[in-house]
């Protein structure tokens, strides 16, 4: 298609579609803002310093994404070329499987309980720490260290501190809470409660550190005039800064999100290749490396892939039409159009 | 330098770094008499490591103009490797073969060297030919067999004295019994590294070889059905046994053989009494002891016998170490593994690792008691089969061990275990 097409058929369409893909200044003729001849050139340019990103970008997202989609319909044990083609009977068996099933499950569990538990520590930890006082850096810093420590850290010190026999039930006992100690990581009730601890742990510290940017963005005035006409701070934190946070807090839940539903490391650094479905703690991404790679069924585990790949996108694409549509709608059109 | 001769160095750097990359990734005859190969092995640390050190320099003195690159490769991660060089056609010219349903596999793909009728006398006379059979396939050899590695029960005898155990249990009922005497005093009766799966999932296969007939055992190979009736009689022993708790406490978060913590080394540190486990747990025991030397007052016995099992009572489980060529390997990767064989090297094997070789000539030097009885349950065995993870393949076999787990954990019954190992065969 050529630019001139494109803006022919830009043109044709209703406004409404053209603020839903953000942008009319592409309509604008080209020849505007380029002199003639100097088209080939510009094209050059574009080309030289696009065309090293996208070469990446297609021969490391793309084209993985298509070969996952191609393996995920054989029988393929890894050696050698795939040659069992066996349709849809991957997808059926991904579906039926109980232990897929459960996986999901967890995913679900972890995507809720991320949100129902990191967004309000997270916002009170930005309230509190977007006041002035002593040590406030320091204490911002402390807050967001757990998040720039490595999984794998994380995981293998959280895990020698919850053995059975490990510092924190020794800690329990010497206090006289004998009673509560437990078996943190092997027992099902408990380990994604314990997972949610670690999850929990690592990325409020994230969250802080978005809010607080939010915070920044909002004006002192309107403080100032609340306070003025006699609001409480909690009137205002309610009335004025929750409001005005939304867009802040609808971005990192999407970013929570996304990340629970593709959680591995942690799992795999913490419960190791075979024992997190036995725990409770599987999630997706663990059964994909369990039954496909562990397994050596790497036609399955593409198929499994490619599953994680479509419940992925469907989210990211509902939740990009109905909440984050009107944030986006503000930052590229100025917000005029509705 | 002009632009024009800038050019001609600069494509002249990349030809030839081209051609070192080439260099890198196979072996071969160069043509001027000089071999390059390349060597993969599991062993990362301590005398292991060395071993391998040693045998290739004595190798490449014996054998002027071969070369030799050795890489250790961790052992979780050896596997996965070696497929990806497999399949992008630039394996190792030598390479550790663990047998079974991966080699099988590579055998399918054409991707090893058909060693048959190219083996040394040497190896053929001194290596018993049963020694072969887990490496042949379709009546053709793929690999030279190096250790032999049956699996039992490894205790401490200190241990077992302090509890007053007299004789080794020889049936379940008496296992229990000493399980009920090491709690008596404090100890954990039996190490499981339930972490890593397959250690836990030892004790079903070895319940399934006193439970199934040969046949049996065989015919589900083929066709990957476990619908006779001993694989749930098997399952029910197992959880009977696990019913009296006779595990390390958090067996289910214990890896097999990293660090203090785990079950060889709660051997190790006589935290606990006994280890299912194969013979290459006595180099594995040691290496975690606090002077890092054997264990002192190690001790093995053959898994008991289960009364009304279709089994043959002296049956043994035994992996195979083995090392294949891959199938563009050049013709002194054959000698490579004839001289593997020799008894020379195998004695310095055996003492690397403390486990027990396959030439009869390098076996009389073995003086560890334990090691003997292995060797003599070994020879006496009516039947040896391969680790049940081995035999029925990646797929399967990865799903039994992590049933077994479940099992263990109370997660699934019995009857459950064989669903899932069942439901596993459809997806491979």
């Amino acid at each position: 298609m050529t630019e001139r097409e494109h803006s022919t058929l830009l043109g044709e369409r209703s406004p409404a579609i053209i603020a839903a893909d953000g942008g009319s200044a592409t309509a604008l003729p080209p020849s505007v803002r380029r002199p003639r001849g100097e088209g080939w050139r510009t094209r050059l340019e574009i080309a030289l310093l696009a065309g090293p990103a996208l070469l990446v970008f297609l021969g490391f997202v793309i084209f993985p994404v298509v070969m996952a989609g191609y393996y995920g319909f054989f029988r393929w044990q890894g050696y050698g070329p795939p040659t069992d083609f066996v349709g849809f009977n991957n997808y059926l068996l991904i579906v039926q499987d109980p232990a897929f099933q459960e996986a999901l499950w967890h995913n679900i569990v972890i995507v809720v309980l991320s949100l129902v538990l990191q967004a309000p520590v997270a916002i009170l930890l930005a309230l509190l720490l977007n006041r002035r006082m002593r040590g406030q850096s320091v204490i911002r810093v402390l807050l967001f260290v757990p998040y720039v420590i490595s999984e794998v850290v994380v995981g293998t010190g959280w895990s020698l501190m919850l053995q059975t026999n490990g510092a924190l039930n020794d800690l329990l006992e010497k206090l006289g809470l004998g009673a509560l100690a437990q078996d943190w990581l092997a027992n099902p009730e408990i380990a994604i409660w314990t997972l949610m601890g670690i999850l929990v742990w690592k990325y409020v510290g994230f969250a802080v550190i978005i809010i607080l940017a939010g915070l920044q963005g909002i004006p002192e005035e309107l403080t100032e005039a609340a306070q003025i006409d006699g609001a409480s701070y909690w009137q205002i934190q309610r009335r004025i800064t929750l409001p005005l946070l939304g867009p802040t807090l609808r971005i990192w839940a999407f970013l929570s999100i996304i990340g629970a539903l593709q959680l591995f490391d942690l799992v795999y650094i913490i419960w190791g290749q075979y024992i997190a479905s036995t725990a409770g703690t599987s999630t997706m991404a663990t059964y994909m490396v369990a039954n496909g790679r562990n397994a050596g069924n790497y036609g399955y585990g593409n198929a499994v892939a490619v599953v994680i790949f479509l419940i992925s996108l469907t989210v990211a694409l509902v939740y990009q039409r109905f909440v984050l549509r009107r944030d986006t709608d503000g930052a590229l059109t100025g917000g005029t159009r509705r | 330098m002009n632009a024009a001769g800038k050019l001609i160095a600069g494509t002249a750097v990349l030809v030839a770094g081209a051609m070192a990359l080439g260099g890198c990734t196979g072996g071969g005859d160069s043509g001027d008499g000089t071999v390059a190969m390349t060597l993969w092995h599991n062993s990362t640390t301590g005398p292991g490591q060395v071993f391998w050190e040693d045998t290739v320099a004595d190798f490449e003195a014996a054998n002027p103009g071969v070369t030799i690159e050795i890489q250790a490769i961790q052992n979780e991660d050896l596997d996965g490797k070696l497929q990806t060089a497999l399949n992008a056609g630039d394996a190792p010219d030598i390479f550790m073969q663990r047998g079974g349903g991966k080699m099988a596999a590579m055998v399918a793909a054409g991707q090893l060297k058909d060693l048959t009728g190219k083996l040394s006398e040497t190896a053929t006379t001194e290596i018993p030919a049963g020694s072969f059979s887990a490496n042949s396939l379709n009546g053709q050899l793929w690999a030279m067999p190096i250790a032999v590695l049956p699996g039992g029960l490894f205790y401490s005898q200190d241990l077992f004295d302090q509890a007053g155990i007299t004789e080794n249990p020889t049936t379940f009922a008496e296992l229990d019994d000493a399980v009920t005497a090491l709690k008596g005093i404090g100890v954990a009766p039996v190490a499981v590294g339930a972490k890593d799966a397959w250690p836990a999932a030892f004790w079903y296969y070895f319940s399934a070889l006193r439970e199934c007939s040969p046949e049996v055992l065989a015919s589900t190979a083929e066709d990957l059905v476990f619908s006779d009736d001993c694989w749930l009689r098997a399952a029910e022993d197992v959880a009977d046994f696990a019913a009296t708790q006779p595990f390390n406490e958090g067996f289910l978060t214990t890896p097999a053989q990293q660090g203090a913590a785990s079950s060889a080394g709660l051997l190790a540190n006589h935290q606990a009494a006994m280890e299912l486990m194969g013979a290459w747990n006595p180099g594995v025991i040691a290496s975690l002891t606090p002077d890092q030397q054997p264990l002192a007052d190690l001790a093995w016995f053959p898994f008991p016998e289960i009364a009304g099992g279709d089994g043959e009572p002296g049956s043994i489980l035994a992996g195979v170490d083995g090392f294949s060529c891959s199938v563009d390997a050049p013709d002194a990767c054959v000698d490579f593994l004839n001289y593997l064989a020799e008894a020379d090297v195998q004695k310095a094997y055996y003492a690397a690792f403390n486990a027990p070789v396959v030439n009869t000539v390098a076996q009389e030097v073995i003086t560890e008691p334990y090691l003997k009885q292995i060797l003599e349950a070994y020879n006496a065995a009516p039947f040896v089969s391969p680790w049940l993870d081995t035999v029925y393949g990646q797929n399967v076999g990865n799903a039994l061990n992590v049933a077994v787990v479940d099992l263990l954990a109370g997660k699934i019954d019995p009857a459950g275990l064989v669903e899932a190992v069942n439901a596993a065969a459809q997806k491979g």
